[in-house]
């Protein structure tokens, strides 16, 4: 973790640097033409900037420099002086002191005496002739460096690039380091070791590379609320914050639209109009909130209205209606799960469920982006005092967290985004209800299910669960999908890993029940659970 | 509530320190602008309690935004940021409404000092 000084110093030097390229590119400018009264403007205005941060930062003998130069620059705009002949010759050496001087800073070395220079300044200043020696100019042009930016700008694509090599990297590198292990040879295995952690390392920093401020996102929505509160005829106060929270720049990419989404509809449906409001109790003017946060090793972003809030009664009414559930399970559902409706695909084009609860309105897509990602997305509403929805992303995209565990001789994988928790259940531990295994899990009671049962036989209904199905210890996986919760029963679980997905090829890419496969050290071939997908397939098959 | 301050500043450096000294204090800093364009557009928006204002921006002066965010919302308090030698423009910004101004380099106390100071005035 770097300090704040160290930070500071950082942007400082980076800025700086910037400043004096810019400033030898405006002084040359001037010469051509002195009256370019916008390079001027600029000059003044670098001169201003570095005399400030320079003292900020405490270095004192830069920030002295640049405030006698944009003095001099001053005198000039006001047509008190004119760029030309010995004034010009001291400006020039003035930029190239500051440029020896920044670098001075940025090596930790001594500063260059400055004296001279800042002597002729105030000559200058004071309307004398500065004092000029021939070989001080020559000595100058002899210590000339030219500085590049120490930033530079990258095509994404390039990024993406990187990214893929790395992954196939770590894929062959944990094949190296087993295969090191199996053969025994030391020599190797130190190797092998010293290659493991350079790949971490460079996989972290060419993850490292790809973030970018979430608020280089969230800084673009209060001119979107603003279009939206006015074509609406609603006032909204929107708040920012986390700004400057990290993401990967992809993940950022594809989540733009569902964000906007979003947005859009908390102050078109959300949030009330003032008349509504105010006969509601609440002040005329609704709150959104569009946060940023880190949860782990996962960046939340929620937003937040002081709207109308969710109808659950409408929405379980609905869902009944379009046969998602039957009446009695309906019932028994809590609200978290009746809300989770909103996200079934063509659900929400339900008119009256728009107009009612003011939501609905595509959320499915929204959902579908997040869950491209291996995200979440949650919903959580008080009726009458707002809505919030959460997206719960990875940080980045490339090496995901997963929980490795063996089926029938197998192993699998399944991301740690989607699971809740591991249990190890007795068979006294498991309930029948309705044909169905039920466990309480934290005080929830939470439906199981055999996962080779549910691999098994296509899309044809779940023969109706007994307790003699499961004798012993069941190794019982938790996942967690659009606020449902389901067991899995596996035969063992293995360890957690940090695993590189790699997309499924044809033709098993058909196959949505795995979201892609990943080489395990071993050289075997793991397969990667994608849980949206089984927990879908669940809802589907049972009676 | 916690106040709600605008950052207006052409350095990326002055305006991440500002933002971290006014954070810690417990103030909300609602946005950042590094030109006179985006410091009248986020103003507009963001609605925020005070702004601090640089003197010197690069598509516009200090003045000229001082007195287009005073026109749109003549409440908002403004707090002009300037290093020694602005001493002129810093007394036009004060007859123009701005409430205070903060001489660079800052301490953390001067900042925050004159930030409470000129948020008082406003009760």
């Amino acid at each position: 973790m770097k300090s704040r000084e160290q930070e500071y110093r950082e942007m400082y030097m980076a800025e700086a640097l910037e400043a004096y390229d810019a400033m030898s590119r405006h002084i040359s400018e001037l010469e051509r033409n002195p009256h370019d009264s916008q390079a001027l403007n600029e000059l003044f205005r670098l001169m201003h900037n570095l005399k400030s941060n320079s003292r900020a930062m405490g270095y004192t003998s830069i920030g002295e420099v640049a405030h006698h130069m944009e003095t001099i620059f001053g005198l000039i705009r006001s047509k008190e002086r004119e760029f030309s002949g010995s004034l010009a010759a001291v400006l020039f050496t003035g930029v190239d002191m500051i440029g020896a001087m920044i670098r001075a800073v940025g090596d930790d070395e001594v500063v260059p005496d400055s004296n001279v220079l800042l002597d002729n300044l105030d000559r200058l200043v004071r309307g004398e002739e500065p004092v000029l020696e021939g070989e001080l100019a020559d000595e100058e042009d002899a210590t000339r460096k030219l500085e590049l930016s120490d930033l530079v700008y990258i095509q994404i694509k390039k990024l993406d690039h990187l990214l893929n090599l790395v992954g196939e990297l770590i894929i062959d590198r944990d094949r190296i380091l087993t295969l090191s292990q199996e053969i025994g040879n030391s020599a190797l295995q130190t190797s092998a070791a010293h290659l493991f952690r350079i790949t971490d390392e460079l996989q972290y920093s060419v993850m490292d590379a790809r973030l970018v401020n979430v608020g280089s996102l969230l800084n673009k929505f209060p001119r979107v609320v603003r279009d939206v509160a006015s074509a609406e005829q609603k006032q909204v106060e929107l708040t920012l914050s986390g700004q400057d929270i990290q993401i990967d720049r992809n993940i950022l990419q594809i989540i733009t639209d569902a964000l906007l989404h979003l947005v859009r509809n908390a102050v078109a449906h959300g949030l009330e109009t003032p008349a509504e409001r105010e006969k509601a109790g609440k002040p005329a003017q609704g709150q959104l909130t569009l946060s940023a946060q880190t949860e782990r090793d996962d960046v939340l972003i929620q937003v937040t209205d002081d709207g109308r809030g969710i109808d659950v009664e409408s929405v379980r009414r609905k869902a009944v209606e379009r046969g998602l559930v039957g009446k009695e399970a309906a019932r028994q559902l809590d609200d978290k799960a009746v809300r989770a409706f909103l996200f079934e695909p063509g659900f929400s084009m339900a008119k009256e469920v728009t107009e009612i609860s003011g939501r609905g309105v595509g959320l499915d897509v929204v959902k579908l982006a997040i869950d491209s990602l291996g995200g979440q997305l949650r919903v959580d509403s008080v009726l009458g005092q707002g809505t919030t929805f959460t997206l719960v992303l990875p940080t980045s995209i490339a090496v995901k967290g997963a929980l490795l565990f063996e089926l029938d001789e197998r192993s699998y994988a399944i991301p740690l985004m989607h699971t809740d928790s591991v249990v190890s259940l007795w068979p006294d531990d498991l309930h029948v209800v309705g044909g169905l295994l039920m466990a309480e899990v934290q005080g929830e009671n939470v439906p199981v299910v055999s996962l080779r049962r549910l691999l098994q036989n296509g899309d044809e209904p779940l023969q109706p669960a007994t307790r003699a199905e499961v004798q012993g210890r069941q190794d019982i996986i938790i996942v967690n999908y659009n606020n449902r919760k389901l067991g899995l029963i596996v035969d063992r679980f293995l360890r957690q890993q940090n695993i590189v997905i790699k997309p499924m090829t044809k033709p098993l890419d058909t196959i949505e029940l795995f979201g892609g496969v990943t080489l395990l050290g071993s050289g075997q071939v793991c397969l990667v659970l994608d849980v949206p997908a089984l927990t879908r397939l669940f809802l589907a098959r049972r009676l | 509530m916690k106040n709600r301050i605008l950052i207006v500043d052409d350095s990326f450096y002055m305006r991440t320190m500002l933002k971290n000294m006014l954070t810690d204090a417990g103030y909300e800093v609602v946005g950042e602008a590094a030109n006179g364009q985006q410091a009248l557009e986020m103003a507009a928006s963001a609605k925020p309690d005070l702004i601090t204002l640089d003197v010197i921006l690069p598509d516009n002066t200090g003045l000229d935004v001082l007195k287009g965010i005073r026109q749109n919302d003549p409440d908002v308090k403004v707090v002009m940021c300037s290093a020694v030698g602005q001493e002129v423009i810093v007394n036009e910004a004060l007859e123009s409404g701005a409430s205070a101004y903060i001489v660079k380099p800052f301490s953390e106390e001067k900042v925050l000092e004159i930030v409470s100071g000129a948020l008082q005035t406003a009760e």
